[in-house]
């Protein structure tokens, strides 16, 4: 029947079967499931910044996660399966695909779809892929089976477009790239360029509130930190008479800093850190810090924080190459610039070239003093007076989200370090929720019998750790074991690894409880706590995660 | 269809409270009588770097805070005859210009309100409410103002210009250092001892361009009345703002602006409590002022006064929310004070290019330039 096709030979009998009504009914409703799922699959790249490959990670976590959608999933595979044979099967694999992953919502409630021209642009390549895969079908007499291939690939095809659309992004976002480099070009600041697995957000707010009093600076905007955020902070927010410009430059793979720095290079190189984080992307942390050292190469002063030892290592090589070095410290006090944390936790003292620069300066929790350090030393470097800095650490503002301490309505003490999670930052908020334990006052005698007070920890666990996921999660479990009374595990991502990792502690008292989604916990803890209680929110996990 | 534009924003530290004023000038000019109505209301965002786009009028204060707000338009400007806002042609098609009626000028401090904006405009063509040029740039500059009020034996604080000069101070301390121009309450410094304050010279980068020095009181505190002088002159209410509690002496940025209303939201005592005879200086202080400034639009008047005396501090000739909250003895609705604005903008000029005198026989006598050059 199919006059212009290739006839394939084919082993299967029966030929005639693909091209019946039953067929072409298949061939309808895989096409009309494409719609839910390629809108659900556009969503979850539009959330990953349009990195390659995304999709189908998530769609492998999602089709797992739960028992309903591994069912779901077989049931697709094995009536694809059978379509070969029998093509109205075809319209069960439709069904399942049209429906699941059960959870993953098609427009979102924390991160809903935004139809920004490249998001429509992506969507049109996509678009593209699957009606060439239902052409090759039609042209080769198998309309069926490959319409059926279309709907079970659609996260394959979804990031097949991502990647066939980056080179066009890259052109049309040059444009934008050009008057940034001309603006940057024309105003002139000092550059102070920052990256690091952890902390970039932190110090950047840091370094401005340091040298604000004494020169004008322009800190990019938060999340603005990636090639075309970059370009956009420099072309919106860079002030002509700007002297100092803060750049925060993130990265997801080697290259990118070393591509940002091309038009945007700074003198004041930072590197706040070095951990296993978005390490799926990178593969390994030797990539990781050979990404994050291609800031170094076109600055002539360089900032690191030299406790880790690669970091260390990268001082000295960095000094070898002629640049000048500032070594910084959160225990060393041979280092040229210092902070430490006096023993009960709330105060701090800062070291430079060897003398005190502010001694017992009350500090919030949540300011790590290596960030705090790496400051100071790129305040120096910009030569503001270093009475003037140790001044400014008296009203150093909290970072949003970053172990911040509120006081809940219930009188209970709230730990909010939801904006990104790596293992070094767990296991400090842990420190910090125990140490809230301690400065609860004792009840009044004769207030009647006083309950336990609760130490909470709500998490989803960590993410973006690539092989390194499962274990970095149990020993976090582990730790909440040794501290919390009671400890929620959030959604299913990291659920089985927690849950080891505090089943490993025998005779901890801390009372386990599952909830699907923040929203549930943030209810739990509204309900059960009080005056002297400590909950802790350990990262949050916007709603396409499972 | 005559259209209106408003707008907001610049390069200045005010910048967020001109998005404020500007949007909320731009909900009530679409309620406004004589103003254009929902349809000929144009919302122009001029960004922290100096370029101008167009954006709905109806978006609230967070569409902003990224930067320039998604779906805007990018405009040109041109100052010239013929020129002012346009959409840049593409490749196929000319610049199209926006042709304005008038515009509301809602920038707060520097280029916006220093004369910069408004010079711009006149150079467009484009009629515009507020200040003009020399109206801005008195108003920005303390000293000269300040100079201005002691001319006309107004009541003001000794001010001087602050210069790293040695020699002895010009009164007595403590001090408080203020940028000589820019908006009011950004970069102000209150020190000890002269010495002191000449080193914020070199140390505080708001006073790059100039800095002014006056004696701190602390005894004084703020007093604020609007002015305007379209359809005739006019003061409002007198106010006095109340600091937050536990901020610093002097009212600063955060205490004005950081409500969440902008200047509306500020917490004030509206009308003042103060003695008849000290309001009674104020409004004939205020309608010296309004002459002496030549002020256009709505401006705010700024004194200081311990109950008794009364001292000239400052105006602010584009204020924040356009000063609306203090028109309300006797009351001046939102929407009747911008229709006015937008009447004077049409009817009264801000400027008058003239070439009279230049009628060529400069040139004729002249000579060749070869000759006059050797």
């Amino acid at each position: 029947m199919s006059a212009v096709g290739i006839r394939l030979p084919l082993a299967l009998a029966g030929a005639g079967r693909f091209h019946g009504g039953p067929a072409w009914f298949t061939v309808g409703a895989c096409v009309a499931a494409c719609l839910p799922a390629g809108l659900r699959w556009l969503r979850v790249a539009q959330r990953e910044h349009y990195l390659g490959g995304s999709a189908t990670r998530f769609a492998i976590r999602w089709w797992r996660s739960t028992g309903p959608d591994a069912t779901l999933a077989t049931a697709a595979i094995a009536a694809a399966l059978a379509s070969l044979a029998w093509p109205i099967a075809g319209v069960a694999t439709a069904g399942a695909v049209a429906l699941g992953p059960l959870g993953l919502s098609l427009r979102g409630r924390t991160s809903p779809l935004h139809w920004t021209r490249r998001l429509r642009t992506l969507a049109a390549a996509w678009a593209a892929v699957e009606v060439v895969i239902v052409a090759i079908g039609l042209v080769t007499g198998l309309p069926a089976p490959l319409s059926v291939a279309a709907v079970l690939a659609v996260p394959l095809a979804v990031d097949l477009a991502c990647w066939s659309t980056a080179p066009l992004e890259r052109r049309l976002s040059a444009p934008f790239v050009d008057r940034a480099r001309t603006r940057l070009q024309r105003v002139d600041p000092t550059v102070v360029g920052i990256t690091g697995s952890f902390g970039k957000t932190s110090t950047k707010g840091h370094i401005a509130h340091l040298v604000r009093p004494t020169r004008t600076v322009v800190a990019t905007p938060a999340s603005f930190n990636n090639r075309v955020g970059l370009a956009r902070a420099i072309n919106e927010h860079l002030t002509d008479g700007t002297e100092v410009f803060v750049a925060e430059m993130g990265t997801y793979g080697p290259g990118e800093i070393a591509d940002m720095c091309r038009w945007c290079p700074p003198d004041i190189a930072v590197i706040t850190a070095i951990g296993p984080v978005h390490l799926e992307r990178f593969g390994s942390e030797d990539r990781i810090v050979e990404a994050k050292s291609e800031i170094l190469a076109p600055a002539g002063d360089v900032v690191l924080q030299v406790d880790d030892s690669r970091l260390a290592a990268m001082a000295d090589r960095a000094e070898a190459d002629g640049k000048r070095v500032l070594r910084c410290s959160a225990v060393d006090r041979s280092a040229e610039v210092c902070v430490v944390r006096s023993d009960d936790g709330s105060r701090v003292s800062a070291y430079a070239h060897g003398a005190a620069l502010a001694e017992g300066v009350a500090m919030a929790a949540g300011i790590q003093p290596s960030n705090l350090a790496i400051a100071i030393a790129v305040a120096l470097v910009l030569k503001v007076d270093p009475a003037v800095v140790g001044a400014r650490l008296d009203d150093l503002p909290q970072v949003d989200h970053r172990l911040q301490a509120v006081q809940a309505a219930s009188g209970a003490t709230i730990l909010d370090d939801t904006y990104n999670s790596n293992p070094a930052g767990a296991t400090e908020a842990l420190v910090a929720l125990a140490a809230s334990n301690r400065q609860v006052p004792e009840p009044a005698p004769g207030a009647g019998p006083g309950r336990a007070h609760r130490l909470v920890v709500v998490t989803p666990g960590m993410v973006e750790l690539g092989p390194r996921q499962f274990d970095e999660n149990r020993r976090f479990g582990t730790a909440i074991a040794e501290v919390a009374t009671d400890a929620l595990i959030v959604g299913r991502t990291n659920r089985r690894a927690l849950m080891a990792g505090l089943a490993s502690v025998g005779a901890s008292p801390t009372e386990v409880r599952l909830v699907p989604d923040r929203h549930r916990a943030v209810e739990w803890v509204r309900e059960h706590l009080g005056p002297g209680d400590a909950v802790l929110y350990e990262n949050d996990l916007p709603d396409h995660y499972p | 269809m005559p259209e209106v534009a408003v707008i907001f924003g610049g390069p200045s530290p005010e910048h967020d409270v001109s998005v404020l004023t500007g949007l909320q000038a731009a909900r009530g000019l679409a309620v406004a009588p004589g103003g254009a109505g929902g349809a000929g209301v144009r919302a122009l965002f001029w960004t922290k770097t100096g370029e101008w786009y167009e954006v709905d009028p109806g978006l609230e204060a967070e569409a902003f805070l990224e930067g320039v707000p998604r779906g805007a338009a990018r405009l040109q400007f041109t100052a010239a005859p013929g020129g002012g806002f346009a959409e840049p042609g593409g490749r196929l098609g000319r610049a199209r210009a926006l042709e304005l009626d008038a515009a509301m000028v809602c920038c707060h401090g520097g280029p916006g309100e220093d004369g910069t904006l408004q010079a711009a405009l006149d150079l467009a063509g484009i009629r515009y409410a507020g200040p003009t040029v020399a109206g801005a740039a008195l108003g920005m500059d303390k000293l000269a103002f300040g100079a201005v009020m002691a001319a006309a034996d107004l009541p003001t604080l000794p001010r001087a210009q602050l210069l790293a000069d040695p020699g002895p101070a010009p009164f007595d301390g403590p001090f408080i250092v203020k940028p000589r121009y820019g908006g009011s309450s950004i970069g102000i410094d209150v020190v000890e001892d002269f010495a002191t304050a000449q080193a914020r010279l070199a140390a505080n980068p708001h006073l790059r361009f100039g800095a002014v020095l006056e004696p701190y009181r602390p005894d004084l505190s703020d007093l604020q009345v609007a002015v305007r002088t379209w359809p005739s002159l006019e003061l409002s209410a007198v106010e006095r703002p109340l600091r937050a509690e536990g901020s610093s002496d002097i009212l600063d940025y955060r205490d004005k602006y950081v409500a969440g209303e902008g200047m509306a939201g500020a917490s004030r005592e509206l009308p003042a409590r103060i003695p008849p005879e000290l309001e009674k200086s104020l409004r004939q202080a205020g309608e010296r002022i309004a002459a002496l400034a030549g002020v256009r639009g709505v401006a705010r008047i700024d004194y200081l006064s311990d109950g008794r005396e009364l001292f000239v501090n400052e105006i602010n000739t584009v204020p924040g929310s356009l000063a609306r909250y203090l028109w309300v003895a006797p009351p001046v609705p939102f929407a009747t004070l911008l229709a006015d604005l937008l009447d004077e903008a049409r009817q009264r000029p801000t400027h008058a290019y003239s070439a009279a005198g230049a009628d060529g026989s400069v040139l004729r006598s002249a000579g060749s330039i070869a000759g006059k050059l050797g």
